[in-house]
């Protein structure tokens, strides 16, 4: 006997996150999933944000690596709230990961929320973790094809972060061709390019948050 | 694996409401932009279901195709080359329409 079904595969998480979702806008929270593969600069684009801002902001990290706080570490010295997910092996965060992260914290109050995802370009894309934007992190010491071997994560993301430009220079990197291929996969992404290390571009992300609260 | 390790969970979910009825045959739809590759799925439901009380279960995978659908014509196309305009009418005002798809889409159960 064959059952007909439309049962989506990660309801459960699909669920939780929706509740997750639901919770932050009573609250006023903006949620940030951000995404991209190892070392594309997910931890020093935090670094560089929460350094601007002014310390009586409501901003929160949970920050997610297979082992090791230390990017939480590396977060806590600006002041703010910051938790590490460490998820033991599990390549990506899901929402049941992120609700377990936030107990015990006055989530109610927070005005930002950054979740920064496991570096991965694939698993983290498949997993809502009730955020209400996703941004996708490149940097121009990978390839501009990046888009285009991971349709799935650019074609999910609202925002392109283009990250460390101040190595344009010295590397064979085409920006304009990187952005165009985003723009093939996900023709409404939005974009911002910036260097962690020389701040240059870092005022038009900002910009791009302040505008989401 | 944690998602073939979900697959088993809605398994055995909709076979509980269907009376513990034992399912030999599961249908996934998973479409080209879920972020899923299908033999990599297939490979970890398959080792998972080994020496499980699911055993014997085999599964059925159906691709759904990246499509969107054009605002000018309404055409609902697929997504070739990576070109988001419509295929019909060229317009570049389109909108994403499938293949995030990651579903279970029928079950083969056992007659009680």
């Amino acid at each position: 006997m064959r059952v007909p079904l439309e049962r989506k595969v990660l309801n459960e998480n699909d669920c939780l996150a929706a509740a997750l979702r639901e919770r932050f806008k009573r609250n006023g929270t903006f949620c940030l999933n951000l995404i991209s593969s190892p070392g594309s600069g997910k931890t020093a684009l935090l670094e560089r944000t929460l350094e601007g801002f002014d310390p009586a902001r409501r901003v929160a990290v949970l920050t997610g690596d297979i082992q090791t706080d230390n990017d939480a570490r590396r977060l806590a010295r600006y002041g703010f709230p910051v938790r590490q997910i460490t998820t033991g092996g599990a390549c990506h965060l899901d929402a049941r990961m992120v609700e377990r992260g936030l107990e015990g914290w006055p989530v109610d109050d927070f005005e930002i929320l950054f979740l920064e995802n496991v570096g991965n370009l694939v698993c983290p894309t498949s997993y809502d973790l009730g955020e209400d934007a996703r941004a996708v992190l490149l940097s121009v010491t990978e390839g501009e094809d990046k888009p285009l071997k991971y349709p799935a994560t650019f074609h999910h993301a609202d925002l392109m972060v283009l990250n460390k430009i101040d190595l344009l220079p010295y590397v064979p990197f085409q920006a304009a061709l990187a952005c165009e291929n985003a723009r093939r996969v996900q023709p409404d992404i939005e974009i911002v390019q910036v260097s962690c290390t020389s701040g240059q571009g870092l005022d038009v992300w900002r910009a791009w948050l302040e505008a989401r609260l | 694996m944690s998602i073939a390790a979900a697959v088993l969970d809605a398994v055995r979910a909709e076979s509980g409401l269907h009376g513990g009825a034992h399912a030999t045959r599961a249908g996934l739809r998973i479409g080209e932009l879920s972020g899923v590759e299908p033999e990599s799925l297939r490979f970890c439901l398959e080792t998972l279901v080994v020496g499980d009380a699911l055993e014997p279960l085999t599964f059925d995978f159906e691709i759904r195709p990246w499509t969107r659908r054009c605002r000018d014509c309404g055409l609902e196309f697929r997504v070739l080359d990576y070109n988001p305009a419509c295929s019909a009418c060229r317009s570049p005002r389109t909108d994403p329409a499938g293949g995030a798809e990651m579903e279970l889409s029928y079950l083969e159960l056992e007659e009680p």
